[in-house]
């Protein structure tokens, strides 16, 4: 689930790098997480059915000026690959990536999606940070968020338990 | 009706609407109809309609036309239950249904066997301004009521297959995506690609 402290200072890592926009997809490790997104005002919520939508959602969302981030499981990234492929990368676009590591150290349910989930960032070309530190969390999102602004592409948070 | 007769008669209705056209013959016709910064193409099949509900959610004053495919709108159905669920009143979505994937070779979709009513689908999903167009005049009545009325909009547009001759687009994705963001600068005053660092990281 989480704790609420964990997602809140998340959610405050991300306001401070200017995150305006979070398009999500669940997953019960980040539902404080996503309880909080429901209710701010800052932070424009947009869910979706599925996570490539949520590329789409994410890249419209930069063309038309927010500063988009899109929260989902690793399982959601595998469901993604040709939108951040051939839109977000081809295009060149900064999106923010929360991606919950399931199947990570210590899980006992998702173990291929946790084996394959760096392999297919490394793949796509995609930098990632591993969060791992709850006292590293605002600088891991805004260095982040910093090198997709400047690379224009998208970069991914791996959000382990330890953080949320 | 043929999609190339369509573009041209919505084309004098147009004035500084934002345009995200799908990975398909339409981008290229609409193109030579209507050349314009503010209008962006789509590299991934199925995707048009997820990028102008992002759109259309950034800029919610502005409307925001989707030009998508049969098979491109198989390919991202869900698209329409997502966009009834978050309702963007300035989102125009034209499903150009010419019952095949033409860019592909003409093999069937969804639509060619006529079993599926896209307008009805769209309805049902929360879209109630669902409308269907066989014919020029009904389409630019749909066009028309979408420019003045709140949306979310649906039309269905049913068309014969065959494309255009049409010029080959003027930009890649890359040059196309800088001209239609610097057109959104100017046209709406703000800054998107100038970014501030965020205020917690300082490089030492």
């Amino acid at each position: 689930m989480g704790t609420v402290a964990g997602a809140q200072q998340i959610l405050a890592g991300l306001k401070d790098a200017g995150i305006d926009l979070v398009s999500s997809v669940p997953d019960i490790n980040m539902l404080q997480l996503i309880n909080l997104l429901y209710e701010d005002k800052q932070i424009t919520h947009v869910p979706v059915g599925r996570e490539e939508e949520g590329v789409g959602v994410c890249a419209g969302a930069h063309l038309g000026g927010k500063k988009p981030a899109l929260l989902m499981q690793n399982g959601g990234l595998l469901n993604s690959c040709n939108g951040l492929t051939t839109t977000a990368l081809q295009f060149g676009m900064p999106i923010l990536l929360l991606i919950y590591y399931a199947g990570d150290i210590g899980d006992n349910a998702f173990h291929m999606v946790g084996l394959v989930t760096e392999p297919v960032l490394q793949g796509l070309g995609i930098k990632y940070i591993v969060m791992r530190d709850p006292a590293k969390v605002k600088q891991d999102i805004a260095g982040a968020v910093t090198l997709a602004n400047s690379s224009k592409r998208p970069v991914a948070l791996l959000l382990t338990r330890a953080v949320l | 009706m043929k999609r190339f007769e369509c573009l041209k008669a919505i084309a004098p209705l147009i004035k500084n609407e934002l345009f995200v056209t799908t990975a398909g013959g339409a981008t290229a016709e609409w193109n030579g109809v209507h050349p314009s910064d503010g209008n962006i193409q789509v590299k991934t099949l199925g995707l048009c309609s997820s990028i102008g509900l992002g759109m259309a959610l950034a800029l919610p004053r502005r409307k925001v036309f989707v030009f998508d495919g049969d098979g491109a709108l198989w390919m991202n159905l869900g698209s329409l239950a997502t966009i009834g669920l978050h309702q963007p009143k300035n989102l125009i979505h034209i499903c150009w249904d010419n019952q095949q994937y033409e860019s592909s070779g003409g093999e069937p979709t969804v639509a060619t066997a006529g079993n599926i009513d896209f307008a009805g689908v769209a309805r049902n999903a929360g879209i109630k301004s669902s409308r269907t167009a066989t014919t020029v005049e009904e389409l630019q009545q749909a066009v028309s009521h979408a420019l003045t009325q709140d949306g979310p909009h649906f039309i269905w547009a049913r068309i014969e297959a065959g494309r255009a001759e049409a010029p080959p687009l003027q930009y890649d994705e890359l040059e196309n995506k800088y001209h239609f963001i610097r057109y959104v600068e100017e046209t709406e005053g703000i800054n998107i690609l100038r970014v501030p660092m965020p205020a917690s990281y300082l490089l030492k």
